[in-house]
């Protein structure tokens, strides 16, 4: 096994501490940054790393239901990775190719986000992911609405996100699913075009565990942020609406290329292609806005876009 | 669901006030200026996406950021509260009314949705039939599919986030299908409806006497 085994909630702990907080703090200031920090605490609070797994989404269902039929619950923000899935997929069935080298995996996230806010959490792993390549010097990394990650136009990484309901105490769980292609140098020819990794945009390989810890400490740091959001919007009232532009969107926004591209859309926009429109924006909520040829405009919540 | 069904009494109400009374409530808080008055005849969202906008109702305003609300019914405005113009509102606060006149097919959903058990969208999203239900319902038709509680049916789609809806209602077979995959639905719209087999039998005397009796009656 690769250098994964050797991450644990403990080797993360001291990596936020010392490496990921120094620059939040610079930027948000100690006392704030340590309120997102103890919010996204919980992040990464059990790892569990596989050499191989068919898919970990699969793997975090039945280590829930184990739990639960054990009379435990899973802990949460745990994080389930394995070094090869030899039945990856992405959405609507896609294949996802998953050999040594890269980062698979799957957080297992309790489902505890106040309605206005849930939707945000789709955009942290795209930030997460597009940061902790941009520390390692792969600038041009760029987020493509929702979470899709490209660099130089190709796919780096891609996240699922799936609901699901315990079996025995029916808890509502969050299942993010991640794919981020890091030393996999080699894609199976259908995919040589349209797909990339970090190695080779380095030329070189990186340290695996150091970059799992880069990542999931960014998605540590973004679910606190979510979180601490909501505290600050229930401290100013909580009403049934949240009109400010939320701060994670604002750091999507700055992360994006989507913004003004002219997009194909659909639900499922390899199989059925919908309309192409300009992106005009997104709003508050993350709904993305496009104007049509003749001037009309709609907002999407659900799909996908390809430029 | 009652075996007598009193059809003259429902076609009645229908043939008297054949209008759906839309209520149009504040989205948000914020100070409102109507943009339409009583009689005002207006045009609901159009074009294949849904993306042309209707008649603009009202702006509302919020942190110096206006918004023109549109119509999402097409109709005519059959009251609006005046007194709220320039006044400050709560989000849902009603504004104003538009005067929706129904069609054949609209009667008939109306009624059908008076005695099936709708199944409403949980949130504002896009929804499919879970992969069981629909490998079911291109086998044999949503007719023949029985649903019941706790069954997982469908899957909602917000934001990349698929999250499994579950069934709750009376059990039966899946009647009428309101949401189509990849088109949004509305928080509350109803994405199925389900009718106990043994009713089945009363819900298409149902469309058939509406649709007799409609014609009939409009010529």
């Amino acid at each position: 096994m690769d250098s994964l085994s050797h991450l644990s909630p403990d080797v993360l702990k001291a990596y936020l501490l010392t490496t990921e907080m120094p620059a939040r703090v610079n930027e948000h200031g100690s006392k704030k940054a340590a309120e997102i920090s103890r919010f996204g605490g919980f992040v990464g609070s059990e790892i569990r790393v596989y050499p191989s797994l068919e898919r970990t989404m699969d793997q975090a269902r039945s280590l829930i239901g184990q739990s639960e039929n054990e009379g435990k619950s899973v802990r949460n923000g745990s994080v389930i990775l394995a070094s090869t899935l030899s039945r990856g997929k992405g959405r609507f069935q896609r294949h996802w190719h998953a050999p040594k080298g890269g980062l698979w995996g799957c957080f297992i996230i309790a489902d505890t986000f106040l309605s206005t806010f849930r939707n945000i959490l789709p955009f942290i792993p795209g930030i997460a992911c597009c940061e902790a390549l941009r520390q390692e010097g792969v600038e041009q990394s760029v987020v493509r609405w929702v979470n899709d990650v490209l660099v130089d136009g190709k796919k780096q990484a891609g996240f699922l996100l799936e609901g699901y309901v315990s079996p025995v105490h029916y808890e509502q769980y969050h299942l993010l699913g991640f794919g981020l292609n890091v030393n996999n140098a080699l894609f199976p020819q259908e995919l040589e075009d349209t797909a990339t990794s970090l190695t080779l945009q380095l030329g070189e390989p990186v340290d695996l565990g150091f970059f799992a810890l880069s990542f999931l400490a960014k998605m540590s740091w973004y679910i606190g942020l979510l979180f601490h959001e909501e505290k600050e919007w229930l401290e100013r009232g909580g009403t049934g609406e949240y009109i400010d532009e939320h701060p994670i969107i604002t750091r999507w926004l700055e992360l994006t290329d989507t913004i003004g591209k002219r997009v194909r859309f659909g639900y499922d926009v390899i199989e059925n292609p919908q309309y192409d429109a300009v992106v005009e924006g997104v709003k508050s909520d993350g709904g993305l806005i496009l104007r049509h040829d003749d001037g009309g405009v709609t907002v999407e919540y659900s799909g996908e876009v390809r430029y | 669901m009652s075996e007598e069904i009193d059809f003259d009494e429902i076609l009645g109400k229908y043939h008297s006030d054949p209008y759906e009374y839309v209520d149009v409530c504040a989205d948000h808080t914020g100070t409102i200026k109507f943009l339409v008055e009583e009689g005002t005849e207006v045009e609901a969202v159009s074009g294949e996406w849904k993306h042309i906008p209707g008649t603009p109702l009202y702006e509302i305003t919020r942190e110096r950021n206006p918004k023109k609300i549109t119509a999402t019914t097409n109709g005519v405005i059959s009251e609006v509260h005046s007194g709220l113009e320039g006044q400050f509102v709560e989000a849902g606060e009603k504004l104003l009314t538009i005067r929706h006149p129904l069609k054949k097919k609209e009667i008939i959903e109306r009624i059908l949705q008076e005695v099936l058990t709708v199944f409403p969208a949980p949130e504002r999203a896009k929804y499919f039939f879970s992969l069981d239900i629909q490998s079911r319902i291109d086998k044999k038709g949503a007719r023949e599919v029985s649903v019941k509680e706790g069954d997982e049916i469908i899957i909602m789609s917000l934001m990349k986030r698929d999250t499994p809806v579950y069934y709750s209602g009376e059990p039966g077979v899946i009647h009428s299908i309101y949401f189509q995959p990849g088109i949004s639905v509305e928080q509350g719209a109803p994405l199925i409806g389900v009718c106990p087999v043994d009713k089945l039998p009363l819900i298409q005397k149902i469309i058939t006497r509406v649709k007799a009796d409609w014609d009939q009656q409009n010529g």
